[in-house]
């Protein structure tokens, strides 16, 4: 039924793996909600996640710290920060670091899709840029 | 009588005639022959004498006379024969009855013509009478000198006692004198009687069968025993018997009276023959025992002048103080040793020199002089009778105040006073140091706004110290009763006054509160009262006590207070500041869920079918996440908004939990490891939740903040709630990080000390003033390991009700009034 590409939410706010969910589902994405990064590292769906919804205060491993160990892994997925903090100035190093977008809780639909689309299309960039040096090589 | 002679000697015709014309005279008469030889005597001489012419005739006579005046007699006619002038002489002729009588003989010589003596003719006239009364008069006269003269009272009342014996011939007299008890006899005098007779009657009582003289006293009458051989009376004391074993066989004891008619003693006349006494001798009788009542009464009044006199002089010598009298002339008349002592003056330099010369300054001489004039000219005293104050000048020429008092000496004549002076040097000091100690005491109350009172609680006599009229503002010379004080007392403290005043007037123990003026001015003073009770030895209970005026103190107070609350804000800001983060987070985390909940919503009820479940439980997740947004901000509200401080009963767990919440995610991006041990049985405290919370919470952000940079060992950190000992319950937050230095401990609750580059330092300070004021108290120790731990402990609710009478309470409801 969901054909979408996966999106994969890692927080560890209840609310948010509740609700977030649900809104990329009715918006046509396939969701999968993580409450750790350890957790999520450790699943079968790193591979498959077209776009990483992330929260930056994660308790454990930060949000960058992530994006690094995917790097590592070469397994580089297009992120989006999400944010509880309000604190604009993280924004620019996030972006600096490669991150898609930084959505400021709460943030509105539009500008979730707007995240969204911006990362699937890096993303597809991405697979694109991937697959021509694939057949260069 | 020379005619009679001179017809004897021409006609012997008439010579029978003219015997008894001669046996007529009222005299004895005999004639004598120019050699003395006596020739005839008249009929009267033959009866007196008991005597015939024969018997008497030539030297016969001889033995009719006294014989202790024969040898006087005999030498006395020589020499008038021998002179051949008449004369005159007195003498003692026997009675027939051997009673002697004194009569005056008159001798002179009848001549012939040639003017030879013929015949000498010797007129003797009986003088008894007046001879006695002479010999009486000149004894009484003796007596009476004596006494005059001041001689021993035994002397006189035995001089008395001689001319008794003198007066009256043949008898032994004696007085006693009857003791001060009135009960006993004691010797008076007794010159001729033997002493064994005398001790014998010594020490009887004084009643009827004692004695003659006992009775008589007793009776105070005269008892008459004329012959002790038949005399009845005293039969108990065997009186007669002894009386007459030394001879005596009369007795005749007369009571001696004073004036007052009080019995002195008796008189007593003793006789070796039994007699009864003749109207004359009891004349006699009559006269003595007077005389012996005046010599009685002057020694009794000498005795009571020497005691007087002698108490006078004890007086005198003892007197600290020093007695000066004066005569009116202002000349000195006595002079105590305690005078001399002061003045420094000897008694015998000064007695007759003027007083303002030797004790009056030169500078009072003048006042002093002009003052006694006036008085001896007017009467008008200024000085008499009163206690006065005045310089005195010693021998050296120092002055020195004294007290004087001048009475004037009531006696008759010329006015003489009586000074009694006191050297008040020590006295001044004291007064002096008393003053100064008074003033500074006044000054201390004054400047210290502290007034002292004593209350008598039977009575409610109030005495109150100047200051305490300053402060209640009332004038000094009103009396203070306790409804004069309560018009004074604040409306809303005049049940906690009446309520004082009865537990006061119960316990009797100390009282110690405080409570407000209302001045008239519509201004409101506060004072604070100790009372202390003092139970007098009579029961009476008393309280002596202090006010203070502490409006000023309280009013600072005020300001402290709110200076503190505004503080404690301040330092909520700040933190506030450190929480920015965590709060967006605790409040954007729900209002993300709320959109996002929200637009889920919206598409599924958009949806052909509308997802009408998933919406459905999308919009109960819209409302769940609006409360608890809706949480968060009040608590934030409660924790940052400025409410003044409020006492309520706070449950400590559910306190901190809250301050938890709101920090979580602040720890949690600290990456501090919370644990929380709250102890289930904690007792609520009473205090202001935010102002509790408030510590809870700068404790817990200190901990995080001292393990921001560890990063080689966990973040832990405990919160711990648990009972404390004394009805306490304690906070405790332990963290592992960097500590502090053992030294610092004392300054960590000081305002400004910080170890922190961003930290104002107020946030222990700001923490120890709200545990303090909640009765508690804050400390900081070292772990065994690394890190610090931070705890308070504050009384539970129970102790704080108990604590709520008494001033504590008050002073912290007071402090809260200003902030509302």
């Amino acid at each position: 039924m969901i054909t979408g590409p996966l999106i994969t939410i890692v927080d560890d706010d209840d609310s948010v793996r509740e609700s977030l969910p649900d809104l990329l589902m009715e918006l046509g994405f396939a969701v999968h909600a993580f409450s750790s990064r350890e957790e999520f590292l450790a699943s079968d769906f790193v591979r498959e996640t077209k776009c990483l919804l992330l929260d930056v205060d994660m308790p454990s491993m930060s949000g960058p710290g992530l994006q690094l160990e995917l790097r590592r892994r070469q397994q580089e997925i297009p992120i989006v920060f999400i944010t509880g903090h309000g604190d604009e100035s993280v924004r620019p190093s996030l972006l600096k670091q490669g991150a898609v977008d930084c959505l400021f809780k709460p943030f509105s639909e539009t500008a979730l899709l707007a995240a969204l689309n911006a990362a699937l299309q890096t993303s597809f960039n991405g697979r694109a840029k991937c697959a021509m040096d694939c057949e260069q090589v | 009588m020379l005619r009679i002679m001179g017809a004897y000697q021409e006609t012997t015709q008439v010579q029978s005639e003219h015997s008894r014309v001669v046996d007529a005279l009222p005299g004895l008469v005999w004639t004598a022959l120019p050699d003395g030889q006596v020739d005839s005597v008249n009929q009267r001489w033959i009866e007196y004498t008991g005597r015939s012419l024969e018997e008497t005739r030539g030297w016969g006579w001889q033995s009719a006379i006294y014989p202790d005046d024969l040898p006087g007699l005999l030498t006395r006619w020589r020499s008038t024969l021998a002179s051949g002038e008449a004369s005159e002489i007195e003498t003692r002729l026997r009675r027939f009855d051997g009673e002697y009588r004194w009569f005056q003989l008159c001798s002179f010589p009848l001549r012939d013509d040639d003017g030879h003596i013929v015949r000498w003719c010797v007129l003797e006239t009986d003088v008894d009478d007046r001879k006695r009364d002479e010999a009486l008069l000149t004894g009484e006269k003796r007596v009476l000198e004596m006494l005059a003269w001041g001689y021993s009272f035994p002397v006189v009342l035995d001089a008395l006692c001689r001319l008794v014996e003198d007066t009256t011939t043949g008898c032994y007299c004696s007085v006693v004198l009857v003791d001060l008890t009135g009960t006993h006899l004691e010797h008076g005098a007794a010159p001729s009687l033997p002493a064994s007779f005398i001790t014998s009657i010594i020490g009887r009582p004084v009643n009827l069968d004692s004695g003659p003289c006992a009775m008589a006293a007793y009776l105070n009458e005269q008892v008459i025993a004329p012959d002790l051989t038949s005399e009845t009376r005293w039969a108990e004391y065997e009186w007669c018997p002894m009386a007459m074993a030394h001879g005596l066989k009369a007795c005749w004891s007369t009571p001696i009276s004073s004036t007052t008619g009080k019995v002195l003693g008796a008189f007593a006349i003793y006789y070796d023959k039994p007699r009864t006494p003749t109207p004359v001798q009891q004349s006699l009788i009559n006269r003595f025992t007077h005389i012996a009542s005046i010599a009685i009464e002057r020694a009794q009044s000498d005795a009571a002048l020497k005691t007087s006199e002698a108490r006078k002089a004890a007086i005198l010598n003892s007197a600290l103080d020093c007695i000066v009298t004066i005569d009116h002339e202002g000349c000195i008349t006595e002079f105590n040793p305690a005078a001399e002592r002061t003045f420094g003056h000897r008694r015998d330099d000064v007695m007759g020199k003027q007083l303002a010369d030797v004790i009056i300054p030169p500078s009072f001489q003048e006042r002093h002089r002009r003052g006694f004039a006036r008085y001896l000219s007017t009467g008008e005293a200024h000085m008499l009778g009163r206690r006065v104050e005045m310089t005195a000048l010693r021998a050296d020429g120092t002055e020195f105040p004294v007290e004087l008092a001048i009475t004037r000496t009531p006696i008759d004549g010329p006015a003489s006073f009586t000074g009694y002076l006191r050297d008040i040097t020590v006295r001044k000091q004291a007064e002096e140091e008393l003053r100064r100690s008074e003033a500074f005491l006044a000054e201390g109350q004054r400047l210290s706004r502290t007034g002292s009172f004593s209350w008598r609680v039977a009575t409610d006599e109030i005495t109150w110290s100047e200051e305490l009229y300053r402060i209640f503002e009332f004038d000094q010379r009103v009396q203070v009763t306790l409804e004069l004080i309560g018009t004074r007392v604040h409306p809303d403290d005049v049940p906690l006054m009446r309520d004082m005043i009865d537990r006061a007037r119960g316990a009797g123990s100390d009282f110690e509160y405080e409570h407000r003026l209302l001045m008239p001015d519509q201004s409101v003073k506060y004072v604070h009262m100790v009372g202390h009770g003092i139970r007098h030895n009579d029961g009476r209970l008393e309280y002596i006590g202090a006010a203070q005026d502490v409006t000023q103190h309280r009013l600072s107070e005020e300001a402290l207070g709110k200076a503190r609350s505004e503080l404690a804000h301040m330092a909520r800001v700040t933190t506030l500041g450190m929480l920015t983060a965590s709060i967006a987070h605790e409040v954007n985390q729900p209002l993300s869920g709320i959109i996002t909940n929200a637009s889920t919503c919206m598409r599924m009820l958009a949806a052909d079918p509308p997802n009408v479940d998933g919406a459905r439980e999308t919009a109960r997740r819209t409302i769940r996440d609006g409360n608890r947004a809706s949480d968060v901000i009040t608590r934030l509200r409660a924790l940052f908004g400025k409410d003044g401080p409020t006492t309520e009963s706070v449950v400590l767990n559910e306190a901190t939990q809250e301050v938890i919440a709101l920090s979580l995610s602040e720890l949690r991006r600290s990456r501090v490891i919370l644990r929380t041990e709250l102890a289930d049985d904690l007792p609520p405290v009473r205090g202001d939740r935010v102002q509790i919370q408030q510590v809870i919470l700068n404790l817990l952000l200190n901990a995080s903040d001292a393990m921001s940079g560890i990063d080689d060992r966990p973040r832990h950190l405990v919160i711990r709630t648990e009972r404390d000992q004394g009805d306490q319950v304690r906070l405790t937050v332990q963290d592992s990080g960097v500590g502090f230095e053992p030294q610092t401990v004392d300054s960590l609750f000081e305002a400004f000390y910080t170890t922190k580059s961003s930290g104002m330092g107020i946030g222990l300070s700001v923490s120890r003033s709200i545990v303090e004021s909640h009765h508690g108290r804050i400390w900081a120790s070292p772990n065994d390991g690394p890190g610090a731990t931070f705890s308070f402990s504050i009384p539970t609710s129970s102790v704080g009700v108990a604590t709520e009478s008494g001033p504590g309470a008050e002073r912290m409801s007071a402090v809260t009034k200003g902030n509302g």
